[in-house]
């Protein structure tokens, strides 16, 4: 998984590490990337117990600041269908609070992309960090998709978006 | 006497089923099927209140017990989803999904790239991984040193053997030509005397099985390789000599085993 997490930072650059990350942040917002402080989310037993979270269990990534546009997603070897059923994947699962039946998303997506691509794109996104699949078949968003994905931003141009 | 135990044993029953059903339908709601509001659960309170004074058994105070668990998990979804509803987040299950169904791909992918911010991976040799591909390097035995051991798995050399024995053994070429040329000749033969196609039972069937099988491994070549056709005719198997033999096996070729009884 990339990134690194908050005590293993602490471990190499001291206490003092988020002053040290705010300031790489500061240089690598020239070259149109920043650093992101990631969550983990707890787990369902930490949940019910209310076991307040380690400190520094937060992982940071750096991602591009910026956003790409259709032809430059082409050139790092996205096709523009299997984007499309990403952003459909996600959108459904924040409408579901961030889970949904894995044959719910399936059946949304085979809709629109056919039975047995949509059954490919779910496996493919689960595989890629995008999607979580736990034993009982239930979809969710993934680390991948909490670090990458402004789902803000997602949620209110797909509001706005005209058909 | 027996009717009010009668009736409290039915009333048992029903509240255990009750209570089963209240677990069925939480679980259903954990698992995202539905939406957390649809249970009431006030009422599965009441339900429980109502049948806690007839438990006696251990289970049946485990069931109890269980059930307010799956409640509680009811209620803290209800809170989490009242949270959701009102973040900027929200939006209705229903509306999204009519959505996806009606944009285009392109637009689709498009919303998708104006949130979408890729991370960043740099990948490089650092000095730990050379340490480890270095000491990895000198523990690795000589290459010379790695196929010996392979020698164990290795079987049995190929040999040499004469011409005699391959003869004997029916397997030199030109033995085995004379062989099937003097079959065909003899099918020929049978075929000129009787002038209708012949039995293949007949024509393979020897002295011994031994020799029966033999005949039958060769006439399997005759028929092959195009000295011969075999046909079938109700129960009847016949063969049927050609003139001008192409002693290539054709490609379309089928294979058609057949059995041979020690009867035969």
């Amino acid at each position: 998984m990339p990134g690194a997490k908050g005590w293993e930072l602490k471990l190499k650059l001291g206490r003092n590490y988020e002053q040290v990350l705010e300031q790489l942040n500061g240089l690598l917002s020239e070259l149109d990337l920043e650093i992101m402080k990631v969550e983990e989310l707890p787990s369902r037993e930490t949940e019910k117990q209310a076991i307040p979270r380690a400190v520094d269990e937060a992982r940071y990534v750096v991602r591009l600041k910026g956003t790409l546009g259709s032809k430059e997603a082409k050139m790092i070897g996205w096709r523009i269908d299997n984007l499309a059923a990403l952003g459909a994947s996600i959108a459904y699962l924040v409408s579901k609070q961030g889970k949904a039946p894995r044959e719910d998303l399936e059946k949304i997506l085979a809709h629109k992309f056919g039975r047995w691509k949509a059954v490919t794109l779910v496996d493919t996104f689960i595989r890629s960090g995008y999607l979580d699949e736990d034993d009982a078949g239930t979809t969710a968003l993934g680390w991948r998709t909490r670090s990458e994905v402004d789902l803000r931003s997602l949620m209110t141009k797909m509001a706005e978006a005209k058909v | 006497m027996n009717r009010p135990a009668t009736r409290s044993r039915a009333n048992l029953a029903k509240g255990r089923k009750e209570l089963q059903e209240l677990i069925h339908t939480c679980d259903a709601i954990e698992q995202r099927k539905f939406n957390p509001f649809f249970l009431d659960v006030k009422l599965g309170v009441e339900t429980l209140r109502e049948y806690f004074p007839h438990w006696r058994k251990l289970e049946d105070h485990c069931l109890d017990a269980h059930t307010i668990n799956k409640l509680s998990e009811v209620v803290r979804l209800q809170n989490t989803q009242l949270k959701f509803q009102s973040s900027a987040l929200y939006a209705d299950p229903e509306f999204v999904a009519k959505k996806i169904e009606r944009m285009s791909e392109k637009r689709l992918s498009e919303v998708f790239l104006q949130g979408w911010h890729p991370l960043a991976e740099l990948e490089q040799l650092t000095p730990e991984a050379l340490t480890l591909a270095l000491e990895y390097w000198n523990v690795l035995l000589p290459i010379q040193e790695r196929w010996k051991r392979r020698e164990y798995a290795v079987g049995k050399s190929p040999g040499t053997t004469s011409t005699e024995t391959l003869t004997d053994l029916g397997i030199r070429g030109e033995e085995f030509s004379k062989q099937l040329r003097a079959m065909w000749n003899s099918l020929r033969a049978m075929y000129d005397r009787e002038r209708k196609p012949v039995d293949y039972w007949r024509f393979v069937g020897g002295e011994s099985y031994q020799e029966t099988v033999r005949r039958a491994y060769l006439a399997s070549f005759l028929i092959t390789y195009g000295y011969a056709r075999l046909h079938v005719e109700g129960d009847q198997m016949l063969l049927t000599p050609l003139d001008e033999p192409t002693e290539k096996a054709s490609a379309g070729a089928v294979s058609f085993p057949i059995p041979i009884p020690k009867s035969k």
